[in-house]
């Protein structure tokens, strides 16, 4: 469905951020981009939504191909129109206004009639919500606002969601909730979806397949079940060390190891 | 009387302060041209009605879509490419757009005040013991009518509720597919055309002059009373700041009028700085 093929990323014209990034995300899967920070994971999300050209972003070279048609030059309004939502790392809630009246505007490019069906499934998935509609949104605890944000980007009935850090300062069993959502969402709604994660483990846990990024490239893919017994992944992102063994001095320098993919 | 007289101004003032908001909600700029827009959008009308000799309901309709024209057309040349640069120099900008727009309406319309054209029947109301004209009357009402219209259309339309959107941010509302430029030129076009009817209404008690430009700067400081994000403040403002300018003009003396709104703009700023109404930050603690 998604198709990125050597994307490379420069910002202001300078800063090279992306350097030919390639992968494929397939229709109705969930697909985890991994990597620490600065990796290059929000820019590769910006790159495909469109946002990156409201940062004097650029893809210079590559191509990003979306069912076919390439969409690396559109502008963001337009690629949302084609069903692809990003919900942006941060909870960028539109602060002032209600939890209905931020979903109302996630709605914006759907025809007229469909707000009310639209809004009532949003509830069902969000109960909690539900509760809170008329609230200031600005006003919402963390998880609440995740929550909205995602809701938010269905109201839009997107094909492809990039979902951009939705556990970032959240309690874990808040994110435990928010990854069934998105779990449900993806095969009751069928929306494809990217989920970019520094929470490793949640995200291995929902996706089919997986991609490492680290320093603007792609340096390990594949199934997130083999993806999680990897033991660079273990050790980097999950903070796991090897079963059974006695945990030397040398073991905890990781700062000294390096990484077999390198 | 005098407060009469000075709500019924104020009306007016809360028009144009109206715009001034819009446009400041939109875009977080500050549209120091916006006493000029009324100017060029006042001549506009007087052009319509005395030169081209149309009738009344005509040259208030072309009034209105000139003037949120000549709104949209503003955001378009002088703003649009700005887009991204530091606000302060779309603020700047505005400043010397004021000085074209002058500049402009003084070449083509000559700098003498222009022959006076009635806007509405001259015709006077004894009400309780003061004089009111029929003129001042239905300025007023039709100020507030179409504030309260510009009011509803922003709380409860969907194109308004999407400029509340883009006021809070225009990368997040750009993810959800909604175009920002578009809505920029509207927000501009409709100060445009709050602008050109509070300009109509002054030109037809005070005469259609140069000077009507400073009186729309009094919308300014009413748009910042009444809270910047605010548009029921900005009308509110512009009630107050009416009224002050009058009851001072009259018990201190005419010049203290002007300088009085001034005044009560220093005093709101000092005890509620993002004025009566203003949106307070919203911080999480």
């Amino acid at each position: 469905m998604l198709t990125l093929s050597n994307v490379e990323v420069k910002y202001a014209g300078v800063i090279l951020v992306l350097r030919g990034v390639s992968l494929q995300v397939p229709e109705g899967k969930i697909v985890s981009l991994l990597g620490s920070n600065g990796a290059g994971k929000t820019t590769t999300l910006k790159a495909i939504s469109g946002l990156l050209r409201t940062e004097l972003g650029e893809v210079t070279a590559g191509a990003i191909e979306y069912q076919g048609r390439r969409i690396d030059r559109l502008d963001p309004e337009k690629v949302a129109k084609m069903g692809i939502i990003q919900v942006m790392e941060g909870r960028k809630v539109l602060r002032h206004l209600t939890v209905e009246e931020n979903l109302r505007l996630g709605g914006y490019i759907r025809p007229n009639g469909s707000v009310r069906r639209d809004l009532g499934m949003v509830y069902d998935y969000f109960p909690k919500l539900r509760g809170r509609r008329d609230s200031v949104s600005g006003y919402l605890s963390g998880g609440e606002q995740q929550m909205m944000l995602i809701g938010r980007a269905m109201m839009a009935r997107p094909r492809l969601m990039l979902l951009d850090e939705p556990s970032m300062g959240l309690a874990p069993l808040v994110v435990k909730e928010i990854y069934e959502i998105v779990q449900r969402l993806a095969s009751e709604e069928k929306t494809t979806i990217l989920l970019v994660e520094q929470n490793a483990k949640a995200a291995l846990g929902i996706s089919q397949f997986a991609y490492v990024l680290e320093n603007g490239r792609v340096v390990l893919d594949g199934p997130a079940g083999t993806l999680a017994e990897n033991e660079d992944i273990r050790e980097f992102y999950l903070g796991l060390g090897k079963l059974g063994e006695k945990k030397s001095y040398r073991a905890v320098k990781t700062y000294k190891r390096r990484k077999r993919w390198l | 009387m005098l407060v009469i007289s000075g709500v019924m101004n104020g009306a007016i003032y809360g028009l144009v302060a109206l715009g001034f908001v819009l446009i400041y909600k939109a875009s977080a700029v500050l549209n120091f041209a916006q006493g000029y827009m009324l100017l060029l959008g006042a001549y506009l009308f007087w052009f319509f009605r005395a030169t081209l000799g149309l009738p009344l309901a005509v040259a208030l309709l072309l009034a209105m879509a000139a003037g949120f024209l000549v709104g949209m057309l503003i955001e378009r040349l002088t703003l649009r490419p700005l887009i991204g640069q530091p606000l302060i120099s779309m603020i700047t900008v505005t400043i010397f757009l004021s000085l074209v727009l002058e500049g402009l309406v003084s070449m083509i319309w000559g700098t003498y005040p222009l022959q006076h054209v009635t806007v509405f029947h001259d015709r006077s109301i004894r009400m309780g013991g003061m004089v009111l004209t029929t003129q001042s009357l239905i300025a007023c009402g039709l100020a507030l009518g179409v504030a309260g219209a510009l009011i509803a259309f922003f709380r409860f339309t969907r194109i308004g509720l999407a400029m509340r959107g883009v006021a809070e941010g225009h990368q997040i509302v750009q993810s959800m597919g909604i175009s920002v430029r578009r809505i920029l030129n509207i927000s501009w076009g409709l100060a445009g055309i709050a602008a050109t009817i509070g300009g109509i209404l002054l030109g037809g008690t005070l005469g259609f002059q140069l000077a009507l430009s400073q009186i729309g700067l009094l919308a300014i400081p009413a748009a910042f009373i009444g809270g910047l994000e605010s548009p029921e403040g900005a009308v509110l403002g512009g009630l107050l700041v009416g009224l002050s300018e009058s009851i001072v003009s009259g018990y201190v003396g005419n010049a203290a009028g002007v300088p009085a709104a001034f005044v009560i703009l220093i005093a709101t700023m000092l005890f509620r700085p993002y004025g009566f109404f203003g949106l307070e930050r919203i911080e999480r603690v």
